[in-house]
């Protein structure tokens, strides 16, 4: 048994029928899923199709609408319970945003006094900056940044406290080849000792860097399962179209 | 210092470093302190007058601070959401509570480091007469404590929008409200139907996630039922919302128990409001 499958078991985010309802427009419909400790899960899904919105939800930026998700046992919706659960969660929203007018050395000590990491500051910027590779732009601002470094320093901010878990919302989104290849490495080690859950609407990059799989079209599961399951039947991208046309048709 | 000091502190330097880290940040101080040396000292009142005190300012104060301070917190909150940080931020080990507070007191030093300066003022005064410590105390405290209010008045304006040109409008129309609010019977009313729309919009918000227009047109119409059926607590309470007339005591020298209590009352009010307001991304 490898270290990998030692720390795999129970199960670190749980969704249960999670619904989020905008006036007449539902984002979400009874979405629920599982990712176990020590699994890099893609959550796939073509554009709109809700993957930002259950990340929101899972990292207690919005509270769905029914439904409840859990984190490392916690409720994200709960904001105290919120609070500790993203003492232990890493997170890059879409777009990887940021203050445009810090360097991102300002940006990491920033983060770093928010969830109060103190004497532990310099090394754990270090550490950081190393994994993601910005030592060359530490005292650029932000404002000035290729898209690349902007999404590493999101990363590197996401990173910077060793968490548990990592969800990551369209990591590679506007990286050019060569990033995208850098990034997944990333992903692919810190997989070796975290459970991440990443977003993603590019097919190749479940292939690339997950195990396991979670399929979500017009707002509705599709598929939740392991990579070898999506396989089973045809390639990924076979299986991921019949699925969607499934959900456009039981959506219509 | 407890983690729960570190989050609001760590927000309060950031607020005061973007602030004044940045040109525009000294164009408004510039601005401000200009705004407050004039109405001081370049009107004829002042040396016809020939007292040494700040009463033609502080006639003014209430005017330039309802421009000055939106100025400074228009893109507290509708800079992060028009940037999405807003989801950065919350996501972080922060209580919403803490985010508020630390913004607040970033913009509130901003104003500060504006008084500061604004103290040539009274260096011109102890120039050309003899001032009383005591009357200028008093006057600076209540500077303090409206900008105060302003700037919590100001920061509701920015919860509402991404664009920082419609948070500014939001947030002077909020401290106009307050500084008309004493000036005549049907400002005191036409700012009471303002306040009650507001309320009702947010009750029926938070009651069913929609529907905003409609209870602002409800508690508009509460408003002008209670306004043209001559209850008189209507125009009096509005009317006791008046900034102005809470600091004019100040101005005397005077520091009463009930103008603190509006100022520190009317700003935790506002806070709490933006509290909610943040949290409404949960509705």
């Amino acid at each position: 048994m490898t270290t990998q499958d030692s720390n795999r078991g129970s199960v670190t985010i749980r969704a249960e029928n999670l619904s989020k309802i905008y006036g007449d427009f539902a984002a979400l419909h009874s979405v629920s899923f599982e990712v176990r400790r020590g699994t890099v899960a893609a959550f796939l899904g073509p554009n709109g199709a809700g993957k930002s919105t259950t990340m929101k939800i899972l990292t207690g930026y919005l509270a769905p609408t029914t439904g409840r998700a859990e984190v490392l046992g916690f409720d994200p919706s709960d904001p105290e319970q919120r609070i500790e659960m993203s003492r232990r969660l890493g997170y890059l929203p879409e777009n990887g945003p940021l203050y445009v007018d810090m360097t991102p050395r300002e940006t990491l000590e920033f983060v770093a006094q928010i969830r109060g990491i103190g004497a532990g500051t310099r090394s754990a910027v270090e550490r950081v900056v190393a994994q993601c590779a910005i030592e060359q732009v530490m005292s650029k601002p932000i404002a000035k940044l290729s898209k690349g470094y902007r999404q590493r320093v999101g990363m590197a901010q996401a990173l910077l406290h060793d968490p548990e878990v990592l969800i990551l919302d369209e990591p590679t989104s506007g990286l050019d080849p060569l990033q995208i290849r850098e990034v997944r490495q990333l992903i692919r080690e810190l997989g070796r000792s975290k459970t991440i859950l990443l977003s993603t609407h590019i097919l190749s990059e479940v292939e690339a860097v997950a195990s396991e799989v979670i399929v979500v079209g017009e707002g509705r599961l599709a598929f939740a399962g392991t990579l070898e399951q999506l396989r089973a039947g045809g390639t990924v991208e076979e299986r991921f179209y019949a699925l969607m046309d499934r959900k456009k048709q039981e959506a219509a | 210092m407890s983690s729960r000091a570190q989050v609001v502190g760590a927000l309060f330097r950031k607020e005061l470093r973007s602030f004044l880290g940045n040109p525009t940040g000294y164009v408004f101080l510039t601005l401000f302190i200009v705004a407050s040396a004039s109405a001081a000292f370049l009107t004829d009142t002042f040396f016809s007058r020939n007292l040494a005190d700040l009463a033609t300012l502080n006639q003014w104060m209430p005017a330039i601070l309802m421009f000055f301070v939106p100025a400074v917190t228009m893109g507290l909150w509708a800079d992060e959401r028009r940037s999405g940080t807003d989801e950065l931020l919350l996501t972080l080990p922060v209580r919403d509570g803490e985010v508020v507070l630390g913004k607040f007191l970033g913009a509130l030093g901003v104003y500060t480091v504006g008084l500061v300066f604004s103290l040539a003022n009274v260096a011109m005064l102890a120039y050309l007469g003899d001032p009383d410590t005591g009357l200028m105390f008093a006057t600076y405290l209540g500077y303090w404590l409206m900008g105060a209010l302003f700037v919590a008045v100001g920061m509701v304006g920015s919860m509402f929008t991404g664009n920082t040109t419609v948070a500014f409008i939001l947030g002077a129309l909020g401290c106009a409200g307050l500084v008309v609010a004493g000036m005549a019977p049907w400002a005191s009313a036409l700012v009471g139907l303002v306040v009650l729309a507001a309320l009702g919009a947010l009750k029926v918000s938070i009651l069913f996630g929609r529907g905003a227009a409609i209870g602002a047109l409800v508690g508009a119409l509460v408003g002008v039922g209670l306004w043209l059926g001559g209850v008189p607590w209507f125009v009096d309470i509005f009317a006791a919302l008046s900034a102005p007339a809470h600091f004019a005591s100040f101005g005397e020298g005077l520091l009463r128990v009930g103008d603190i209590l509006y100022f520190v009352g009317g700003t935790a009010v506002a806070l709490y409001l933006c509290t909610i307001l943040i949290s409404r991304r949960h509705w």
